[in-house]
């Protein structure tokens, strides 16, 4: 027994002797450094004789160490989102990629449906001609004032051609302003009312730079459901929080206005800036928006309007004023109105009117007036030149409206087809009734106003509604009118407008000649869909 | 030559329609992410709130006011050093606490208001990237204080288990990185009438 410890202490001597050793050259070469006997001093006052702390503190010193040896690491974002391949993978992924055509080739619908595009000759106007000799009426292009080709118009955009050139050369707020686009704005202020405006040089791209001007992220909007490309884009670039309700559905209006402002209470949040967003005239399916009931919520659950008066200006109230006159709301109860001069006057461009304040805060804040070039002096002119004549002539916009009617009446009886569009709107959407069995839409319920996924089944049945509708397109063609499909961008509407013809009303027609316009449109309908029930 | 198998992580996030209802959830203790969309990563990216915590100044001034505090307790007759170090270093975790891991978003506002408003300032700083020197200095002041304190007093078990599990709590737990983003919801209520604000319908991608 004795002899196994003694042989196993004396191979373990050695060992026992390095490890002393080591440590006396350690302790030695410790005291040896200069301020180490303060830290030895510092430690042992530190001790207190309660080894327990002096453990905890040890850990909470060596995580502090080891927290202070780490490398910097990348952010998260770029972290999560970063593979990393080996070389090989990358030779691979290199020698598989496969540039893409800039342009696909296209499908043979769409080389069907890129001849079937109407060529005008010359001139557009009420009475255009094709380049295949035909003359026809035009029910497709906006033109509500009928100023297209007015005379009176060409020769005052002729002389502002030859005293000012053609382009202005620059964005308004760098020497791209003349006094012709000063001399549109006082015009549209005086003409709606207002204390001032600003002009945007393209029609289509002023709601989407007015909105994410005055809407900031944090902000709140409440935007109906049906509101147009332009506008889901503003909101998009805005990047505030949006709900949507249901189109045209004051009661869900009250509703999601009142659901918003009670989480807000809950949760406490700071007060921000809330918006409602619509338009006076729907472009994809011609209804009026209710404006007394929305400038009553507004004031109630203290939003600003937003109102977008792209296809209203010029063609609702009785001089043109759009949806305040319409309505008879005072026009200082729209917080933003913007418009377009390109529907209506027929000239070029967009406006947005208001405030002082407003405006002015427009002019640096807004993308398309900082970055985009003005708009040229000569459609200035234009579009001043059609607010003269819509205010002195007073007779133009019940003319409209009587063609509207007339209109409305021949396609009362039409069967087969279903408008959606207000009695009093200009422009009148024509869609096809869904065959009796088959829904083209998901029923109310279902849809959700958040962004639902693409329906796929819904997408099928629009193919077969925009082939009849192109063929009723056709017809009408052939009997001597041009109207056309509402064309939208596939994919980048959510969710999907119905597909549908729009007619564009003009008051440059008597009631007659938009009577037998309607008429031969009424015809191809018929003709096409008896055709298509027997198939 | 066949495609390379490489899984690719899918970067879009999908939103769903959500049925609107309340309920409590079964757990006691939840924690939750506070996950981002791509364009909230864009607007942050763009703009940053927190530069300040770069500055030498902003380094220096935490050892100051600790020495400031400190001498303004001492100066309170009848207060022992014991007390006089936890008064300050609890002052000092809960005033950084509130500062950099209770309030969200940008408490003073700017022009860029909105952008931050689920994250705290400490997942702010440097834009979410860990072990950054102001992190790294930031960590170390609460330990160091700590530290300091058990020098040169002679806490009794009570004193020291209130001024470390404050230190751990409070000054050490929220900063580390695996904390990052986290939520602790105490008795979470499930909320699901607030869906998530649409982003849009995805940018235009070649015919699929």
């Amino acid at each position: 027994m004795n002899s196994t410890v003694s042989a196993a202490a004396s191979t373990l001597e050695p060992l026992f002797v390095a490890l002393s050793y080591g440590l006396d050259t350690l302790t030695r070469a410790f005291y040896a450094v200069p301020g180490s006997a303060v830290v030895a001093r510092y430690v042992k006052s530190s001790h207190q004789n309660d080894p327990g702390r002096t453990v905890l503190e040890l850990v909470l010193f060596l995580f502090a160490v080891a927290t202070l040896l780490q490398g910097r690491r990348r952010t998260d974002s770029s972290a999560k989102h970063f593979i990393k391949f080996s070389d090989k993978e990358i030779d691979e992924l290199v020698e598989d990629w496969r540039p893409e055509p800039l342009m696909e080739p296209l499908q043979p619908e769409e080389e069907v449906e890129l001849a079937k595009i109407p060529v005008i000759s010359g001139p557009t106007g009420v009475r255009p001609t094709l380049v295949t000799g035909q003359q026809v009426v035009n029910l497709a292009s906006f033109n509500f004032v009928g100023l297209v080709g007015n005379e009176h118009i060409k020769t005052r955009s002729v002389e502002t051609l030859r005293k000012y050139g053609l382009g202005s050369c620059g964005p308004p707020g760098f020497y791209g302003t003349i006094d012709v686009h000063v001399d549109l704005e006082r015009d549209i202020s005086s003409f709606l009312g207002t204390e001032s405006t600003i002009i945007y040089s393209q029609a289509f791209a002023t709601g989407s730079s007015v909105i994410p001007a005055f809407c900031k992220k944090g902000d709140v909007i409440v935007a109906d459901a049906g509101v147009g490309f332009g506008i889901r884009k503003g909101i998009q670039n805005s990047r505030s929080t949006v709900r949507y309700y249901r189109h045209n559905d004051m009661q869900h209006l009250e509703e999601v206005l009142h659901s918003m402002d009670r989480e807000r209470r809950k949760k406490r949040a700071p007060l921000t800036r809330r918006f409602i967003i619509t338009e006076a005239i729907f472009d994809h399916d011609g209804t009026i928006a209710d404006l007394p009931r929305i400038v009553e919520l507004k004031k109630k659950y203290k939003h600003r309007l937003i109102l977008d008066e792209t296809t209203s200006f010029g063609s609702l109230g009785k001089h043109g004023r759009g949806l305040t006159e319409h309505h008879g709301v005072p026009v200082t109860d729209v917080d933003i109105l913007y418009g377009s001069l390109a529907h209506g006057l027929s000239a070029a461009g967009g406006f947005c009117s208001g405030s002082n304040v407003m405006v002015e805060h427009q002019r640096i804040n807004s993308s398309s007036v900082v970055f985009s070039a003005a708009m040229p002096p000569l459609l200035a002119v234009c579009g001043s030149e059609g607010i003269n004549i819509l205010r002195n002539d007073a007779s133009i916009i019940p003319r409209l409206q009587t063609n509207v009617r007339a209109a409305r009446t021949v396609l009362e009886k039409t069967q087969g087809i279903e408008i959606p569009s207000d009695y009093q709107s200009p422009v009148i959407h024509i869609c096809l009734r869904p065959r009796s069995g088959a829904a083209t839409l998901a029923p109310p319920e279902q849809q959700s106003y958040f962004f639902a996924e693409k329906q796929p089944a819904a997408t099928l049945h629009y193919a077969r509604e925009e082939r009849v509708l192109q063929q009723i397109v056709d017809d009408a063609l052939r009997g001597g009118v041009l109207i056309t499909r509402a064309h939208r961008l596939k994919g980048q509407e959510n969710p999907e407008p119905r597909p549908s013809i729009r007619l564009a009303i003009t008051a440059a027609m008597s009631v007659k000649e938009t009577e037998d316009a309607v008429r031969v449109v009424r015809e191809a309908i018929d003709r096409v869909l008896t055709a298509e029930a027997q198939a | 030559m066949s495609p390379p198998n490489i899984k690719l992580p899918d970067t879009l996030h999908s939103i769903n329609p959500q049925i609107m209802r309340r309920g409590r959830s079964a757990s006691i203790v939840k924690v939750e992410e506070v996950g981002e969309n791509a364009n909230e990563e864009l607007d942050q990216t763009a703009s940053l709130n927190s530069e300040w915590v770069n500055y030498k100044g902003a380094w220096l001034i935490h050892p100051v006011l600790m020495l400031m505090g400190k001498v303004f307790i001492d100066t309170v007759p009848g207060v022992n050093q014991e007390l006089s170090w936890t008064i300050v270093n609890l002052c000092y975790l809960t005033f950084s606490y509130i500062m950099f891991h209770y309030v969200t978003g940008i408490p003073f506002g700017t022009e860029i208001n909105g952008v931050y408003d689920d994250l705290t300032m400490w997942e702010q700083i440097d834009s979410g990237a860990q072990y950054t020197p102001a992190k790294k200095w930031l960590f170390c002041m609460p330990i160091g204080l700590f530290l300091l304190s058990t020098h040169f007093t002679r806490y009794d078990p009570i004193l020291f288990g209130i001024n470390f599990t404050a230190l751990v709590v409070l000054g050490v737990l929220p900063k580390l990185p695996q904390l990052h983003r986290q939520r602790i919801r105490l008795m979470p209520e499930e909320d699901f009438s607030s869906a998530p604000t649409p982003i849009g319908p995805p940018t235009p991608k070649a015919y699929d």
